[in-house]
């Protein structure tokens, strides 16, 4: 065993260090060293054939709580439920950029505040945050960034107060639900939690956490964004909404297809039917509605990063099988002194600090198992764990560029068009509003459940 | 061939950057290299002093990320700014000459592509960065290789095959052989071949 867990330590360590140096394709990382752990680890040290079976997870598709769930169950190995939600969720969003929709959602927005500058602000930033509920940060931030880049052009203020603002929005909004962020749906899937039971949890901290985060921008940056005095606005220059739409009966269809999505997550708790099925069935009407369209939006579906999904797990249910997140669990058990406030502090803050740095995705995917050994061993409920490690993973993500990929995007987007965002101007600003909001999560997790 | 385009890559102190300028001046095309810079300084509102640091820079690995595409690093955005420009010039049907900028795999499928790789004994560099930037030996070696190394890193991050194969080039060509006015005269008529067939 003991040479298993060295492989597994050694494989792990290594993907880790591949992702962080970005050169070779993330998917092939995790895939590569995915093989490794199933031939070496599982293969060569253990010989044990359950193992695979148990890390490949492929008899979940046969079962029928994988589909419909009843009672809550947790899952192991690969999260076929996380891949199945994330890929049909991604197809269903192709097909509402290719309508038009967000682009036209943006601009409804601006002219409905009469495109004032602080107004177009504090509204982005509650857009962000609300989609990013239900649809990945990274679509969010590519259309809003745009958007607001090309206002900005139009009225003349500097859009990278509005960006940096929006990226926040969207990785807290993340945290409300259990579809906003990856880590949430790994958390989720994994443990047998609800949308609602997100919502009601990480959802109501993501809330008083917004309410302080727009009060905070705005102090921040009022003075960057404020109207010129005598200044006014030719809304007539402006590109109309409508002019955003590409094909109005493609517009109405993905409309209806997203409120769909919405219903369904929201009520899945009362209808049993499971994110996997919700994902699937997303998907299918997406591309059954779509005719001959259909193969495009498929093309556009980012495969790698459900590849990249599928090698992590098996490379994380290498160390689960191998005893080392256990090992884990009681190295934090231990230094906390079975003292769940100190528990608690640690996992908020050391999935905050890893996230600002590493990818959240694989940090989240080690930690499941970690929080499930810590329940039984400590005694702590496993939810407040589960709601610790999704508000820090997501939250930490925010504080420097490269902490969560809707950072990346929104200052690239910016940068593309000429406005440069360094470490320095982002970390200024955005540093401190991540510790101010996870300073306000410890309070809300120590009041609420200890 | 009614566009031509003439993509210069170097070794620092090669006389590459010359060599270029002088093969615009007698070809009567546009030249860009510091050009570029300008460009871009107007573009995104940083100094041209700014982005001459991160000018054919490699970034950072361990403080950017690259997500679908897009990467935070300042360099990389930078480096698909001048990709673009030199790209959107192509296309328009200019003809022109452009220092680096990895353009002679950018432009590869440009059939006016003529890409040109100058390099140097290590002496002959050493001598001229020793004139040019009043360095002594050991300085100017140094020098040298630090350019070079960057240069490799930001090529090769960018581009599959590597800085200075000579499977990217039409022409690799030794510029300490002929000294630089005569390298000029060769590659003009090399290029003034290839215009004409």
């Amino acid at each position: 065993m003991l040479s298993a867990q060295i492989f597994a330590v050694i494989i792990f360590v290594a993907m880790f260090l591949m992702i962080v140096l970005d050169k070779i394709e993330r998917h092939i990382v995790t895939l590569g060293c995915g093989l490794l752990t199933l031939i070496v680890v599982f293969g060569i040290c253990m010989r044990n054939g359950k193992a695979v079976w148990d890390t490949l997870a492929l008899g979940n598709f046969i079962k029928s709580d994988f589909w419909y769930q009843v009672t809550e169950s947790e899952s192991k190995g690969i999260n076929w439920a996380t891949i199945i939600f994330i890929a049909g969720m991604m197809v269903m969003v192709e097909g509402m950029a290719k309508a038009g929709f967000f682009r036209w959602l943006c601009m409804k927005i601006a002219f409905l505040v009469k495109c004032r500058t602080i107004p177009i602000f504090i509204t982005f930033m509650l857009m962000s945050a609300i989609l990013s509920m239900f649809i990945d940060s990274i679509t969010v931030i590519l259309f809003l960034a745009a958007v607001t880049i090309e206002l900005a052009q139009l009225l003349k203020f500097n859009p990278v107060p509005m960006i940096l603002s929006e990226i926040f929005c969207a990785n807290l909004g993340g945290s409300a639900t259990m579809c906003g962020d990856p880590p949430n749906i790994i958390v989720g899937t994994s443990l047998g939690f609800s949308f609602f039971d997100f919502l009601s949890n990480t959802g109501v901290c993501a809330g008083i956490c917004l309410i302080f985060t727009i009060i905070f921008f705005y102090l921040v940056f009022k003075k960057e964004l404020a109207p010129k005095e005598n200044e006014t606005i030719d809304m007539s220059k402006l590109p109309s909404p409508s002019s955003a739409i590409t094909n109005k009966k493609d517009f109405i269809i993905s409309s209806v297809i997203f409120g769909l999505a919405v219903i369904l997550l929201v009520t899945h708790s009362m209808t049993h039917l499971t994110v996997a099925t919700i994902g699937l069935f997303i998907a299918v009407i997406t591309l059954v509605t779509a005719g001959k369209n259909a193969l495009e939006l498929i093309k556009k579906v980012d495969y790698k990063t459900v590849l990249f999904f599928i090698g992590l797990f098996v490379v994380v249910g290498g160390l689960e099988e191998t005893g080392i997140l256990e090992y884990i669990a009681d190295f934090i058990g231990d230094i906390s002194g079975g003292n769940a406030h100190v528990m608690i502090a640690i996992i908020l803050w050391v999935s905050a600090v890893a996230s600002a740095f590493v990818d959240n995705i694989p940090f989240a995917a080690t930690m499941v198992p970690v929080i499930q050994s810590l329940a039984v061993s400590t005694g702590v409920p496993i939810d407040t764990l589960a709601w610790t490690l999704s508000i820090g993973t997501d939250i930490g993500g925010s504080a420097t560029p490269i902490g969560a990929s809707a950072n990346v995007v929104g200052t690239s987007v910016a940068a593309k068009n000429g406005y440069p965002v360094s470490w320095g101007k982002y970390c200024a600003k955005l540093a401190p509003a991540t510790v101010i909001v996870l300073a306000i999560s410890t309070a809300y997790i120590f009041m609420r459940y200890l | 061939m009614s566009q031509i385009i003439i993509s210069v890559g170097r070794e620092f102190g090669s006389g590459g950057r010359v060599i270029a300028e002088e093969l615009a001046k007698r070809f009567e095309l546009p030249i860009y290299d510091r050009h570029l810079i300008t460009e871009i300084a107007n573009k995104t509102g940083m100094t041209a002093s700014e982005i001459e640091k991160l000018d054919e820079a490699p970034k950072s690995r361990l403080t950017s990320r690259r997500v679908r595409g897009f990467s935070n690093s300042i360099e990389d955005n930078i480096a698909e700014m001048q990709f673009n420009f030199i790209r959107k010039k192509a296309e328009s049907g200019e003809s022109f000459v452009v220092v680096g900028r990895c353009s002679e795999s950018k432009l590869r499928d440009f059939d006016c592509l003529c890409s040109l790789f100058i390099i140097g004994d290590m002496e002959s560099k050493i001598k001229r960065i020793m004139k040019l930037y009043e360095m002594n030996e050991r300085d100017a070696e140094n020098f040298i290789e630090q350019k070079d190394k960057k240069r490799k890193r930001y090529h090769n991050y960018h581009v599959k095959l590597h800085w200075g194969d000579s499977r990217l080039y039409d022409l690799t060509v030794n510029s300490s052989r002929l000294g630089i006015e005569k390298t000029i005269d060769y590659l003009e008529d090399y290029i003034k071949a290839r215009m004409a067939g």
